[in-house]
């Protein structure tokens, strides 16, 4: 068999099975984009609109505002995960005792339903019961409690602390498998050369954990864009609508106002603007498989 | 040789299928866990016990409004003919019998003279009744006796009271944004005689009345009558300032009354309730709440469906609901009913005042969208972001937009 | 790295380790502690614990039946798409053949379309397929974000490895299945335990899927058992802590197992060049 048969007989089955199961629901959304479907008045019928949802969209104030809080979101909290997951890769990566329980402590919050998470720090921001008011207060860094999900400012904090809390772990393990794909003998012969610890990282280390790191930023920037669970039940997208992320948005529309065919336009718009950011971050990154070609 | 044993074990257990049912089956989505659930369990055993041949299954959905909310828009749009019996929270009926969801119910002459007109108006649409009121929920201020002689009579008067109190939290409520706040909205903007949108769609919610009950609300937090925390609070956080003894007053449901009374709260025994109070020129109102049922409009038994309901709503039942549970019977006939006295925390007669006073949401498809739009801008104002009169000409308008854009106001084919 | 170094390192990853660990241990004690005093000031030790929440979760809700369905969703999901995922990851990484960057980029998109759009359209296929509220039907679904996250990954791993183990086992004249499956895979064991419980915790984790397509019990994963303890207003915390705390076991157990698989550095005397 040629290469090239054999490596299309290998890959296809993970491409067949993704594509029966995607592509209808893929197809449905596009398509039901293009009409007004509005549930509630089945008397309007679902005329075809070409591209009247998207226009909507694009002079909808509510839309642009997610938007905005879609960006902010992703930015802060991949640049803190990536940051602390580095960390806690370098540092799991020493040969210490008690290591593999600090592995498995460190991917404890990752492994909790995102649904208990968010309750979780929402008891814990809790302005009266909660223990980070206690804790800040205590410590003498606020005079009086402070309300936190009464305003947009202080609302994000529990967001992207309960995000960070809880997907930081799978960066970390990302990165950490890289780590040790590095060849130690690359370290010691930099140590010869005099390298300091800081110039190890930054010379040997970073470039090697180029692939993980790319595979990392990918995913949880891609994550953090569609952010949904966590939202909806920590502030439920308040104060008003300012921690309200675009897929919370599209859900709104969907489920609660059943405008099906301006929601679909929405999904079709969250996938193509993240889709781009793929597409940027592949082409910076660097491809995976034609690097070193 | 592990590698494809994986690989078959894991299409082995794809290639499962489903499987099949037969029979009268009926499926009743309904709360499935604590007291409900139990006397629902309880009554349906009884029915079953009694009618050959039907067999009735608890089909759990999330007890979160827009979980389960969302749940029914999948399996209705999807023409799935169960749960065939559904249980609706009291905005829905209007928009689920829009879209042909659940079945008019006029033809098996449901108990409209024993039904508060409030109930009968939420879940009416074009003339037509498509939901029979299960139990009610209804909005009311609970007070303090220890510190108060008796309720307060007008809103001025409950602020009065409660700016008097020596605690922190002189009264609470629900100022999150989301339903409960406009339900309490609803009550004030009552007490001054206003409304929110007028039988023909018209957005009322501006006017001068609006206003006043905007600004009243908002005046409470600004001058530390309730606490910022509000803002943020649902029910379950307001009836703990109340049980924990830092509020004067409460505003709630009657859920709360139980607990209020029950062991490890500080507060039992030294409690009452009474409407909300209103301004010279409105009347005490109290917002509908409750559960009704249904029949799915691809159920395969919608005639079996209807006799279940009848049963789960009949008298005796609705009785044995109030004594487990504490939920108010949605049947005027019950409350003249002795053992009602003995199961509910407060006098009856006292209650039968406040769900007399009961007002409905506007009966529209529209409604949640609609509500949406009030919630934002209510919250903005209460939160210091824009000022009452603004806010709620803002929230008019965006609300004219989505019932323009819905072609209600010309009539439906 | 100097010995001062060193400390600050381990103070600062102690300190970390400290925050990551404390809002667990916070719903630990909160698990404990009777229901009446959790909304009261907190304090750090419950002065009277009590077993309640526990027993609660087998004695009302039956709460093995959640933990078995999202054992056997996330389990079969696992397998299935580390094992499909690893073929097609193998391909990408070592053979010569145009389009892999559309396959990859195809695979990405797939998962890319938000899960919420993607409810609606879902449950009417399943619907056709009689696949409602079986474990086929949460599969199914699954495989749109864990078998491009599968792939992905493994892809990334596989590249990372030297060819020269394989090269050697080639000019010795194993066939590119043996070459797979005795020399790739094995020096691939970090990789694949890295993968396989980054997906599991994936499926483990989803919500909106789970919610959608089961119907009862029966089928229900973990975290739609724990939604659906929700009353309409109230939330019974102790019993949601203590369902998140049983609910992590399995997961910490898996971790626990698969760790040293992960950090298996190079083979002994693996040629290096």
């Amino acid at each position: 068999m040629t290469e090239r048969r054999l490596a299309w007989a290998l890959v296809a089955p993970a491409l067949i099975v993704t594509a029966a199961v995607a592509l209808f629901p893929l197809g449905w959304t596009v398509w039901e984009s293009l009409h007004q479907h509005d549930l509630r008045m089945p008397w309007l019928g679902r005329p075809f609109v070409g591209l009247d949802n998207y226009v909507e969209i694009v002079s909808d104030g509510r839309f642009w505002g997610a938007m905005l809080h879609t960006v902010f979101f992703t930015a802060v909290s991949v640049a803190v995960e990536l940051g602390l997951g580095l960390f806690f890769a370098l540092a799991l990566n020493r040969v210490f005792r008690g290591r593999g329980m600090v592995r498995a402590a460190v991917l404890i919050p990752w492994s909790i339903p995102t649904v208990v998470a968010a309750l979780l720090w929402r008891f814990l921001f809790d302005a009266q019961a909660g223990i980070a008011n206690a804790v800040l207060v205590g410590l003498g860094f606020l005079d009086e409690p402070v309300v936190w999900l009464v305003r947009a400012a202080t609302a994000w904090v529990p967001v992207i602390l309960a995000d960070v809390w809880k997907t930081t772990p799978f960066v970390a393990l990302l990165l950490l498998a890289g780590l040790q794909n590095i060849d130690p003998a690359l370290y010691e012969a930099a140590a010869v050369d005099g390298a300091t610890a800081w110039r190890q990282l930054w010379n040997v280390t970073l470039p090697l954990l180029r692939p993980a790191l790319a595979v990392a930023l990918i995913f949880r920037t891609l994550d953090a864009f569609r952010i949904f669970d966590l939202i909806y039940v920590l502030t439920g997208g308040g104060p008003g609508t300012a921690t309200e992320p675009l897929a919370l948005y599209t859900f709104n529309a969907l489920f609660s106002n059943l405008r099906f065919g301006y929601g679909a336009a929405l999904s079709v718009i969250i996938f193509l603007v993240t889709f781009l950011l793929a597409l940027l971050y592949l082409k910076g990154l660097g491809s995976l498989t034609e690097e070193e070609r | 040789m592990r590698f494809p044993a994986l690989l078959a074990l894991s299409s082995l257990v794809l290639a499962c299928g489903g499987s099949d049912d037969a029979g009268t089956l009926l499926r009743i989505s309904g709360s499935a866990v604590g007291a409900e659930g139990e006397i629902l369990t309880r009554q349906i055993a009884r029915y079953q016990a009694k009618s050959p041949g039907v067999r009735v299954v608890i089909q759990s959905t999330p007890d979160d409004a827009s979980q389960r909310h969302q749940l029914y828009v999948q399996w209705l749009n999807a023409r799935v003919g169960t749960p065939d019996v559904l249980q609706l929270d009291v905005v829905w009926t209007p928009e689920f019998a829009a879209a042909g969801w659940i079945l008019p119910l006029d033809r098996y002459s449901p108990p409209r003279r024993d039904s508060f007109p409030a109930s009968l108006e939420a879940n009416a649409w074009q003339g037509r009744l498509y939901a029979v009121p299960w139990f009610m929920d209804v909005g009311m201020l609970y007070w303090r006796t220890d510190l108060l002689a008796r309720p307060p009579a007008t809103l001025d008067e409950l602020a009065a009271g409660a700016r008097r109190a020596a605690s922190g939290s002189g009264f609470v409520w629900q100022g999150a944004r989301y339903e409960g706040l406009v339900t309490v909205f609803l009550e004030v903007l009552g007490g001054y005689g206003g409304k929110i949108l007028g039988p023909g769609h018209e957005v009322l919610v501006d006017s001068p009345e609006g206003v006043r009950a905007l600004t009243w609300l908002r005046d409470l937090i600004r001058q530390g009558i309730s606490p910022q925390e509000v803002l943020t609070w649902h029910e379950e956080e307001t009836r703990f300032a109340f049980q924990n003894g830092q509020a004067v007053f409460l505003r709630n449901w009657p859920y709360a009354a139980p607990l209020l009374a029950g062991p490890g709260s500080r507060v039992a025994g030294r409690f009452s309730v009474a409407p909300m109070p209103a301004a010279p020129g409105g009347a005490p109102t109290a917002a509908l709440g409750g559960g009704q049922l249904a029949i799915n409009a691809h159920s395969r038994f919608p005639d079996a469906a209807w006799r279940l309901i009848a049963y789960l709503t009949a008298p005796e039942q609705m009785l044995e609901r109030a004594e487990a549970v504490g939920q108010y019977p949605a049947r005027r006939s019950v409350w003249s009913s002795p053992r009602l006295a003995a199961a509910l925390q407060v006098p009856p007669d006292q209650v039968l005042r406040i769900v007399e006073s009961a007002a409905a949401r506007p009966a529209t498809p529209i409604w949640t969208e609609l509500s949406d739009v009030l919630q934002i801008w209510l919250h903005r104002s209460l939160a210091g972001q824009a000022g009452p009169e603004a806010a709620l000409r803002e929230a008019a308008r965006e609300m004219e937009r989505v019932i323009e854009r819905s072609g209600l106001r010309k009539g439906i084919p | 790295m100097r010995r001062s170094g060193r400390w600050i390192a381990a103070l600062a990853l102690a300190f970390l380790v400290a925050l990551v660990a404390f809002p667990f241990y916070w719903a630990l004690m909160a698990s404990f502690t009777p229901e009446a005093r959790l909304f009261e000031s907190p304090s750090l030790w419950p002065e009277q614990p009590v077993l309640d929440h526990y027993r609660a979760l087998w004695n009302e809700r039956d709460f093995w039946k959640p933990i078995r369905s999202s054992l056997i969703v996330a389990g079969t999901t696992t397998l299935f798409c580390v094992s499909v995922g690893s073929l097609a990851a193998w391909a990408l990484a070592r053979l010569r053949f145009r389009g892999k960057n559309a396959i990859l980029g195809g695979l990405l998109a797939v998962s890319l379309f938000p899960q919420i759009s993607l409810v609606s359209p879902l449950f009417l296929l399943l619907r056709w397929l009689r696949l409602i509220d079986t474990y086929p039907g949460l599969i199914l679904p699954y495989l749109t974000f864990a078998m491009p996250l599968a792939v992905w990954l493994l892809t990334s791993f596989f590249r990372q490895l030297p060819p020269d183990l394989e090269e050697a086992a080639a000019v010795d004249g194993a066939t590119p299945w043996q070459t797979f499956r005795r020399v790739l895979l094995p020096l691939a064991a970090p990789g694949l335990a890295t993968t396989s419980i980054l997906t599991f915790i994936y499926c483990w984790n989803e919500f909106l899927f789970a919610l959608s397509f089961t119907l009862g019990p029966e089928r229900q994963t973990v975290p739609v058992a724990i939604a659906l303890f929700r009353g309409q207003y109230q939330v019974p915390w102790g019993q949601i802590l203590a369902a998140a705390v049983v609910a992590t076991a399995p997961v910490a157990l898996l971790v626990l197992a698969f760790q040293r698989r992960i950090v298996q550095g190079l083979t002994a005397g693996a040629v290096k060049g």
